[in-house]
């Protein structure tokens, strides 16, 4: 309590503090600061190009966001429950390859979707097995399968090879745009189904009984039991939902491309979905992590390898930046944690408001 | 008796707080070379920190520590180890993946040039050691750590603190996992370091084994030195009454409750841990369960909790037979537990007051998977106040409240859950004077309202003033319990050591 008699000093800044504090709390501290990460960059990238605020060049960055995002908002539900899953990028792989396969084959594009993503879910599945019932620490089951999965697609594409998909209804899920008229390119197809999953998956995350267990679960497991929560079922659940994302975006990848491809466009994209994941705010510990704070890291880094490419900057330095940012954002987010428990020890010494 | 010697140990005045505890006061006492002083005293009653102030894992408050001309007041682990003195752990730290001689000289390799590590060297010396102590031929110096029995853990734990340069060595419960022979083998060695003119503290529960290898007795109480006494003049009835006479100033006054509406019914439960274990609580009852530490107590709570798993035996709650194979099945079953560790298993300390104390009622507020945020306020609101959790808000995170509240947590969390028999290990440990007689308020007042308790508890005055039965469980087993009227602590305390029987 002692603290905030110290703001009836400067009335006015302390009204201002006081508002600041309501609008960061809301958002959530780490949030803010990518916000305004994304803002300062935003307007670094725009003062050196007249190209960044184009029609066409948000839809591009809309469009490049739809696979890894979806990918981000699956690994966001694992990270949180304090896992991880490194077999992603090969779902995806076996994903596109099934996709194509049920397109050509059976001519049945509404199939080929479903059978992705289910594909997914039966291999998301295979994890949660690998994890649960035989032991085997995530990072290593999924380390496993990272590799089997790749291996199948190669195993299922016919001679390994990627698969021509003329599908015109297909190709509206990777390169449709909705609400286009004049000069104004709309909205792309492939983004707005990551709207879609990122909303659903807030709701989930932040409402349901399911999501507040996975933050439980995530943050103790050994309290999360004890107070009645089945690890092994929200595990199921969890590695399901995360393959069923990432099976969905093996099918956008397919639509994309027009082709079922067992590793390109695929490749990495674990890497990436973690990355944007823990720039999002989550700990590798588990417990801390929401959808708005992924979503907003995975803006950020579409928005910073844009900029990069208007700016003509080499790949090469486009990857050390990303990493950099990585390094940065998540020091800020232990110097923050250090300093906050510091102040909570003082508080406490001085025999505070315990 | 070499009572003339110059002590090889002065300890004078100690004293040491921890947050709303005063754990020790004042002890005074000293060892002298080829002495052996027993430390005895109750759970809790100031031993274990008495042996980390003496090797400097805790630093003091008050008072000084001498040992053999050197001061050790405030110094790291490493100096008082230098200066003489080691401690022999109960359960000694052993390395898995390396030998039996790696392991007595670990951090202290004997080193040949270029920073090889002297192996021959290592394994001699460790060979002299074990024919020296008697302890020759009971272990293969080449066998991985992981290989080893507890009583051969408990000789590389020995060797590590008789390699070199001790003055004095402390033994905390060496006894608790050796057979009868292993204790006499280990007497034989305590005799050695007598003739050697080291000093030997000794410190364990078991009465008998004190009376038999100790030159002198020191007894601890809540912190305060209760006896010191030639162990030729004293007796085990005069030492348990030092070591519990004690006036119940503190305690809390019950006012009786009986019903007849059994809660829970235990029958022949056999585990791990459990040797026929058969009890009744009662709705409004209180029933406390003492013993030591290690005696099965928690391995009960866990196992009617279902988060450890019975061999055999029937649990009942109000007559029903229920199958209980994890805590879900518990909780539906109208079981709550407040664990004993209370950060590693009942918070989850990154995430908010309030869902943390709503955890376990997710369930019912929730309609078709999607919680209700207004239902969880008003659940969990009330419970708050009562309990008087001192929080800036119910999005707090829990981590960032004090040790009672956090506790208050977890009691609320199960309050919200309304169960029919409520656990509590050791609610008020590491719990501050003010909130533990709330926390003993609310245990009593639950009872009132028809809860049945089972309340596991360490400390004497707790256990007095708060159980209307109380059952005492030593090695696995129960005792018969005992009625409010009968139980004193000399009762609780016989049956806990395993001195009285049924």
């Amino acid at each position: 309590m002692s603290l905030t008699k110290n703001s009836n000093n400067s009335l006015s800044a302390g009204k201002f503090f006081k508002n600041v504090g309501r609008v960061t709390n809301y958002i959530g501290a780490e949030n803010l600061s990518l916000i305004i990460a994304l803002i300062v960059m935003v307007v670094l990238i725009n003062s050196q190009t007249e190209y960044f605020f184009s029609g066409r060049n948000i839809f591009n960055i809309g469009q490049n966001m739809a696979v890894v995002g979806v990918i981000a908002v699956g690994m966001t539900f694992v990270i949180v429950s304090a896992g991880l899953d490194i077999s992603v990028g090969s779902i995806a792989g076996c994903a596109s390859v099934i996709c194509a396969l049920v397109v050509t084959q059976l001519g049945s594009v509404p199939g080929g979707v479903v059978l992705g993503i289910t594909i997914g879910v039966a291999l998301g599945m295979v994890n949660a097995t690998i994890i649960s019932i035989l032991r085997v620490n995530p990072v290593v089951a999924t380390l496993a399968t990272f590799s089997a999965f790749r291996g199948v697609a190669f195993l299922i594409a016919p001679g390994g090879r990627s698969i021509g998909v003329l599908d015109p209804s297909l190709g509206y899920l990777g390169s449709g745009r909705l609400l286009q008229f004049g000069d104004f390119p709309g909205i792309p197809v492939a983004f707005m189904i990551l709207v879609i999953v990122a909303v659903g998956a807030h709701f989930v995350m932040t409402s349901t009984v399911f999501g507040r267990s996975i933050y439980s679960m995530g943050g103790n497991p050994v309290a999360a039991r004890l107070a009645g929560i089945n690890l092994t079922k929200m595990r199921y659940a969890i590695y399901a939902i995360a393959g069923s994302l990432a099976g969905l975006a093996g099918v956008i990848v397919t639509a994309r491309t027009s082709s079922g491809q067992p590793a390109s466009g695929t490749q990495g994209l674990e890497l990436e979905a973690i990355t944007a994941v823990f720039l999002g705010g989550a700990l590798l510990a588990g417990g801390k992590g929401t959808i708005v704070g992924t979503m907003l890291a995975v803006l950020l880094l579409a928005t910073l390898s844009n900029g990069m490419n208007l700016l003509g900057i080499p790949t090469f330095y486009q990857l050390v930046a990303k990493g950099l940012l990585l390094v940065v954002a998540v020091a800020i987010g232990q110097w923050r944690m250090a300093r906050s428990e510091r102040i909570q020890a003082k508080v406490a010494a001085a025999g505070g408001d315990d | 008796m070499t009572l003339k010697t110059t002590p090889i140990l002065a300890v004078s005045g100690v004293g040491k707080s921890f947050p709303g505890v005063k754990a020790l006061s004042n002890v005074s006492m000293d060892v002298h070379p080829g002495e052996v002083v027993a430390f005895v005293g109750e759970n809790g009653a100031g031993k274990s920190t008495f042996l980390k102030i003496l090797c400097a894992e805790y630093s003091l408050d008050e008072g000084n520590i001498d040992l053999d001309g050197v001061k050790l007041n405030h110094c790291t682990p490493l100096d008082a180890r230098d200066a003489g003195l080691r401690l022999v752990r109960q359960e000694p730290e052993i390395i898995g993946d390396i030998s039996v001689a790696e392991n007595v000289f670990i951090g202290e390799y004997p080193r040949l040039s270029f920073g090889r590590v002297d192996f021959p060297g290592m394994r001699a010396t460790v060979l002299e050691l074990l024919e020296r102590y008697g302890f020759a031929g009971m272990i293969d110096i080449n066998a991985l750590g992981r290989t080893l029995s507890p009583a051969q853990m408990h000789i590389v734990e020995i060797l590590r603190a008789l390699k070199d340069g001790v003055k004095l060595v402390a033994f905390d419960e060496p006894t608790s996992s050796l057979t009868s022979r292993e204790v006499d083998r280990l007497f034989g060695l305590i005799r050695i370091l007598k003739s050697e003119g080291l000093g030997v503290i000794y410190v364990s529960h078991r009465l008998h084994e004190v009376m038999e290898i100790a030159d002198r007795v020191v007894v601890l109480k809540d912190g305060v030195l209760t006896g010191d006494l030639m162990i030729e003049d004293t007796s085990e009835p005069e030492i348990i009454k030092l070591m519990v006479g004690r006036e119940l100033a503190h305690g809390f006054n019950r006012e009786e409750t009986t019903t007849t509406e059994v809660v829970l019914e235990v029958n022949n439960l056999h585990s791990q841990w459990h040797n026929d274990i058969s009890f009744k609580i009662h709705a409004g009852e209180i029933v406390g369960f003492g013993g030591l530490v290690g005696a099965g107590r928690t391995e009960l709570a866990k196992v009617l909790f279902g988060e450890y798993a019975k061999e055999s035996g029937v649990i009942k709650i109000s007559g029903e037979v229920k199958n209980i194979r994890n805590p879900s099945d518990a909780i539906a079953a109208n079981i709550g537990l407040i664990p004993e560790d209370r950060k590693g298993e009942g918070l989850i300390l990154v995430r908010s007051l309030i869902e943390n104390a709503s955890m376990a009622v997710f369930s019912k507020l929730s309609r078709f998977g999607i919680l209700r945020n207004r239902d969880m306020v008003t659940t969990v609101s009330p419970y708050i106040k009562q309990l008087e959790i001192k929080t800036p808000s119910l999005d707090q995170v829990v981590g960032k409240l004090s040790g009672g509240n956090q506790q208050k947590v977890v009691l609320a969390r199960w309050l919200a859950a309304k169960p029919k028999l409520l656990i509590l290990d050791e609610p008020t440990r590491a719990v501050d004077v003010g909130a533990k007689a709330e926390i003993y308020r609310l245990i009593d007042d639950l009872a009132k309202k028809g809860m049945a308790i089972m309340l596991i508890s360490s400390e004497m005055p707790e256990l007095l003033s708060m159980s209307d039965r109380i059952i005492v469980m030593c090695d696995g087993k129960i005792s018969k319990p005992i009625e409010k009227i009968d139980a004193t602590e000399e009762a609780i305390v016989n049956y806990a050591l395993g001195t009285a029987t049924n």
